[in-house]
This record gives structure tokens, sequence and C-alpha cells, in this order.
């Protein structure tokens, strides 16, 4: 089982009097648990969510992020002693990846003339051998990778590269998209190039659900979607949860997706901190009486 | 402002190179006038900006990188049943009347003092010839420049109904110290509702200066399409143009380049709309690394009696360094109203939100600035109708990159 851990994260803007933004987050969620953070605009959601996966534009000013792994959080991999907790700011936004933290885009990049299969079976393989080399050091493959360049084409990508081979993650990707009821088509198709706003929602959950991540923050993953794909999303997120264990850290607005994505923890952001966290009753409760309340709340308590 | 013309050319030059290939009289009288042309030819225009002169043609140094009577190159051609594909001399035989009425009939020699010098000096190239109703694929010609100085001629001439795809790739072979210069003319002469794709591919050695000049004539209902690859030599001067002269004609010219080193590449696409319902589709992607620079002038020219016009232009310019430089002149001419047309350029980095996506998910940073760069090219690979020009593309593409 793994968990992240936010202790007192404070960050601004990374540039020359960059506004802060993040003023002392303290956060926590284990694998199999879903979490939904709430709060107003400009209350440090989003910003929150970039950081963890280590976004260039911010600049953590105090605090930290843990990620503590357990024995079965890579399945059959065993992990050394001495690898169990990592302190994810002293990681690249893809080693980060490679642990196992995922990051739903509110607005996911669109990427002409690099296929979804091309893209995903990269990363797959990417993340497997990044995991490898963090976990024992591994960094004889090198020249593997020089060699293999040669092989490269941005319609198929390296077509004998890497761990997964290209039928077996054909038969993980179909099977994956299945569970989304999402078209086939969308294999050969440039990543999130003229995809609807409510495929790319989609394709964000479908990619989580072939790179297994063991925490997921999903931002704002609802915005945008009718009932139809709402549904669909929230299915795979549930998926996420109960066939990959698979925690949860959804960042929304509204009440709506809650009610398909059930939380076992609501939290509350205001200006920039967590204010105030709670069962699934508080996402209802805030539904009733706004943001207002918990600022009256917080700042009368103080 | 024209050049220097080298000690080393004279008449006598340019009849030694035309008796040696037991050419036909008309032939050496068309290089004797191109050479006599030179004295009053200018070099070809380049883009300038306040300041700047974009591409200094001035200071190529003719007289030590011309040397006429040494010129040599191993050359490859395939062709498929039922199209002539032969080298330029042999041809003269048995294609003499058509060559003779043709040649330089799209190119004129004396339209500057490099076409002019390549007319009066050219010792390779190929004849192309489709007859009326033949469809060819994958005509090949595989050029290896073996000398300090080449010229090329290559003439295509397609009958009426008939199509082609042609791939011509030019490399180094045995090494020269010191510059070298490469010239390259081809003309289409595409017939009525032919069909025409001339893929070029060039990749010489960083020591070569590179003039090229393509043009096509694009007769009623035909279609001539141009695929342009740059990623060799020190200079290149590229320019790829179709005037489209018969009713309801098109053309695309899609071009791609990728400079690194000091390489500097001066790229240009033209297309004259001169009859009605033509049709223009300009594509141009380049990638610059390191201190590499490309100056670009796409030009639509629509003309009076160019009714119904359709004319589309793009370049996008992607750096991959903070010391490459790239200028971009996308120029549209309309004396039609009747016309739709577009035209754009764009010149910046690797997106970094484009990069942060991949890099989330897994994917070391240059992998995937690699992965965007090769996207990139994508749709000029996608044009590409001869599967081995696409893989080779592609292949130095992602050779240069790594």
């Amino acid at each position: 089982m793994a968990t992240l851990e936010i202790k007192n994260l404070h960050a601004r803007v990374a540039e020359e009097d960059g506004e802060q933004i993040l003023r002392g987050v303290d956060l926590e969620v284990k694998s199999g648990e879903i979490h939904a953070l709430m709060g107003p605009n400009g209350s440090g959601k989003s910003t929150t969510s970039k950081i963890i996966a280590g976004h260039p534009a911010y600049e953590v000013t105090d605090g930290e992020i843990l990620l503590h792994l357990e024995d079965d959080d890579f399945g059959d991999v065993e992990i050394p002693d001495d690898a169990r907790t990592w302190n994810l700011l002293e990681l690249e936004p893809n080693e980060r990846a490679a642990l196992g933290i995922f990051l739903g885009f509110q607005y996911p990049a669109e990427i002409e003339g690099v296929t979804m299969t091309n893209f995903l079976r990269t990363a797959l393989n990417a993340k497997i051998d990044e995991r490898e080399e963090l976990l024992f050091g591994e960094d004889d493959d090198e020249e593997a990778e020089e060699e293999a360049g040669y092989d490269t084409s941005p319609m198929e990508g390296n077509v004998d590269d890497g761990e997964v081979g290209v039928a077996e993650f054909q038969k993980l990707l179909k099977e994956k998209m299945d569970l989304l009821d999402m078209d086939e088509k969308f294999m050969q198709r440039y990543l999130n190039a003229g995809f609807s706003g409510g495929e790319k929602k989609q394709n964000e959950v479908l990619q989580a659900a072939i790179l297994e991540p063991s925490i997921a923050v999903l931002d704002e993953i609802d915005s945008g979607l009718d009932i139809d794909r709402l549904q669909d999303v929230s299915k795979g997120i549930n998926a996420l949860r109960d066939e990959q264990g698979t925690g949860i850290l959804q960042i929304t607005h509204y009440q709506r997706i809650l009610e398909y994505v059930e939380p076992d923890h609501v939290h509350i952001m205001l200006d920039g901190k967590v204010v105030k966290s709670g069962d699934a009753s508080l996402a209802s409760e805030l539904e009733d009486k706004g943001y207002d309340w918990v600022r009256e709340e917080v700042y009368e308590a103080a | 402002m024209s050049a220097q013309l080298p000690a080393n050319l004279s008449a006598e030059t340019v009849r030694e190179i035309s008796d040696a290939r037991d050419e036909p009289e008309w032939l050496l009288e068309a290089r004797l006038e191109a050479l006599e042309a030179l004295d009053e030819l200018e070099l070809p225009d380049v883009i300038q900006t306040p300041g700047r002169r974009w591409t200094n043609l001035e200071a190529l140094d003719f007289e030590s990188l011309v040397d006429p009577l040494n010129q040599a190159d191993e050359t490859t051609r395939e062709s498929p049943e039922g199209v002539v594909v032969l080298p330029f001399t042999e041809a003269l035989d048995e294609y003499g009347d058509l060559i003779e009425e043709r040649f330089g009939s799209v190119v004129a020699p004396e339209s500057n003092y490099l076409t002019a010098l390549s007319a009066a000096l050219f010792t390779t190239g190929t004849f192309i010839y489709v007859p009326e109703g033949v469809d060819a694929e994958d005509v090949k010609i595989r050029a290896e420049m073996n000398s300090r100085s080449l010229f090329s001629h290559t003439l295509v001439v397609t009958e009426k109904s008939s199509s082609v795809t042609i791939l011509e790739a030019v490399e180094s072979g045995d090494s020269v110290d010191d510059a070298r210069y490469f010239s390259n003319l081809v003309e289409i002469d595409a017939g009525e509702n032919s069909y025409v794709q001339y893929g070029s591919l060039q990749n010489l050695d960083e020591e070569t200066y590179t003039y090229s000049l393509k043009r096509a004539d694009a007769d009623t209902y035909s279609t001539v399409n141009w695929i342009e690859g740059n990623l060799g030599s020190r200079l290149t001067r590229s320019d790829v143009e179709t005037e489209l002269n018969g009713e309801a004609s098109e053309t695309k010219i899609v071009g791609a380049f990728f400079g690194h080193d000091d390489q500097h590449l001066d790229v240009n696409a033209r297309v004259w709309h001169k009859a009605e319902n033509t049709t223009a589709d300009l594509v141009t992607r380049g990638v610059l690394d390191d201190e590499a620079r490309s100056v670009y002038e796409g030009v639509q020219d629509v003309g009076r009696d160019a009714w119904s016009t359709n004319s589309y232009q793009r370049e996008n310019t992607l750096m991959l360094s903070d010391q490459s430089e790239a200028d971009a002149s996308p120029k549209l001419i309309i004396n039609n109203h009747d016309t739709e047309a577009s035209h754009a350029a764009s010149v910046g980095q690797v997106d970094a939100e484009d990069l942060f996506y991949m890099v989330s998910r897994s994917i070391p940073e240059e992998q995937a600035r690699n992965m965007l760069v090769e996207g990139f090219f994508v749709p000029v690979l996608e044009e590409i109708a001869v599967d081995e020009f696409r893989d080779d593309l592609e292949e130095l593409i992602a050779a240069r990159l790594r």
C-alpha cells in the first residue's frame, strides 16, 4: 500500500516576485482511498496537483511531499528496504510518474503526429525502465536506447523496443478501452488532437488505467462532461480503485461527480491551505451552504 | 550584383564538356548561350530584413568551388515498366527531339547567374518520360557526389493522363578536402490531366554549398506535388516553384528541413496561379538546432485571369536551441478577387506544456522532445508516396535527434 504524504507545502510561481499560492498544505492519500479536494477558484487545488507531478512553473518554498511504498505496490517487483520512502521534490517529473504518481490534466495537451498507441506504449515501457533504475540503480540500458533510436517511427514507435511488445500492448489497450467504452479508432489517432472535451477526459482515465499508478491526482476530470461521459469516466475511476488499488485524489468544483465516485474523504482548500476535512457528507454540506460558510467557520475559529 | 566569373571557365571548357558527351549541336549552343549570359546575370534574390541580408550568396567563391572538368557522380536509377528513366546524355540518342523542344522551357537557363552556370556546365541528371496513360510508381534516383563541384539537370515530361511518383536523393560520396558546390535544376512539364509527385532528399556533407531550383509547368487538370527534404549541406538555397498554367491544375509544395551545427537553410516555395479553378497548398516544416539558421519565403501569386482560386500556405519553424535563428516571409499577391486564400507562418520552441504532459507520463524529457519533433514532421511524412523516401527521411530525422 502506497501513501502520498504532503506536509506543510508552501509554493509560489517560479518567477521573480512570483505569487505565493500554497501556504502550508497538509494531505495524506493512501492506495485504495478516494479523496475529493474541493475549493473555490484560486484556492490552490490545481497548483497542488501540478506540484505533486513536478510542474516546472512552481517553486516549492517550504514543506515536503513524500511517497511511501510497501511490498505489494509494484506487483511482483520487490522493493528494496532503502527505496521505500521517496522525497518527490528531489525527483524529475518522469521519475515521479515511474514510482506511481499520475496526474490527470484539466486541459490535456493536443499532440499532432504522435499516435495514442505509440505514446502509451512508449510511456508504459519508459515507466518500467525508469522504475527499475530508481529501485535497483540499474543503468545499463543506455546503449540499447541509442540503438533503438534508428528503428523509431512517429506512427508506430520503437517497434522492437521495450518490455511490452506491440502485440501485448494492443491487447492491453483494447481491454482498457472496452472498460471505458472507448472506440478502438482512438488507438491510431493522434494524442488528443481533435478530441472533444469529453474524449480527452476519457483518455486521461484510460492512460491511468494503462500506467496503473499507485496514486492518481485527477484535476477537474468532471468539468464539461455530459451525463453519459461522466458515467463512463466515473466507472473508469472506480475501476482504478477497485481493480488496481489506486489511491485517488480528485479535484472538483462540483458535487455532481461525487454521486458516481463516492469519496472516503473530502477536503476543502481555502487560500492555499486545506482548512477542513471530513467524510462524504462534507461535500453535500458544502453544496448546501457554500464556501462562505467554510470561510466564516475557519476564520472565526482562528 | 553579379558574381565574379571563375577564371577557369571559358567557351573552351564548355565545348570540352559537350564534346566528351558527344552532344548534339543545339545543346552545345544552349550551353554557350548560358555561359555568355553569365556576364549580365544577377544572383537570385535573397530575403532582407532591416540591417540584414540573410543569405550571402556573394560570398561564394566560385573560382575555387567550381571545377567544371572534374565532375564525378555515381548515380543509380530504378524505373518501373512503361516509363523512360535515363541519364540525360543517353536519353539524347532516342529522345533528342523531345528534349530539344522541352529543355529549358520551364527553367530558363538565363533565370539567374546560378541557373546559367548550371546549364552551361551540367554533366549529370536524368530524363524522365511518362507516355500517355502510363501509371508509374516509385521511380528512384540516387546520386552520390564525388567531386568538388557537380551540376545536375533533370527534365520530367508527363504526357496526357499519365502519373508518376519519383524520389531523387543526393548525398556525398568520396570526401574532398575543402568546400564543394552542388547545383541541381529540375524541370517538370506536366501534361494535361497528368499527376507527378517529385520527392527530393538532399543530405550532402556539411562542406557543401547547394543551390537547387525546381519548377513545374502544370497543364490543364494536372497535379504537381513536390516534397522537398533538406538535411545536408553547409548552405542550402532551395527554390521550389509551380506555375499553374492550365485550368483546374493543382499543386502542393511540401517541405521539411532540419538544420544543426552552423548550417544555413534558405528555402522558398512559390506558386503562380495563372488560370481558372487552380488550387495550391504550400506546407513547410522546419527544425533548427545548435546555431543553425533558416530563412523562408513563400509566395502565392494569383494572376488576373485566375478566377475561382484556392491557395493556402503554412510554414512552421521549431527551434531547439537559443542560438538558432529563423525568418519567415509568407507573401500573398492577389490580382483576382474571386480567391480563397490563407497564409501563415510561425517560429517557436517546443511547447512547454506539451513536454510536461509527456514527461508526466514517465517519458524522459529528451525522449519526449524527440517524439514531439518527429511528430512535428508527420504532416510532411504523410504526403510522401514513395515508401523508401519516407523511411529515409524518418531515419535521418531520428538520427539527427540522437
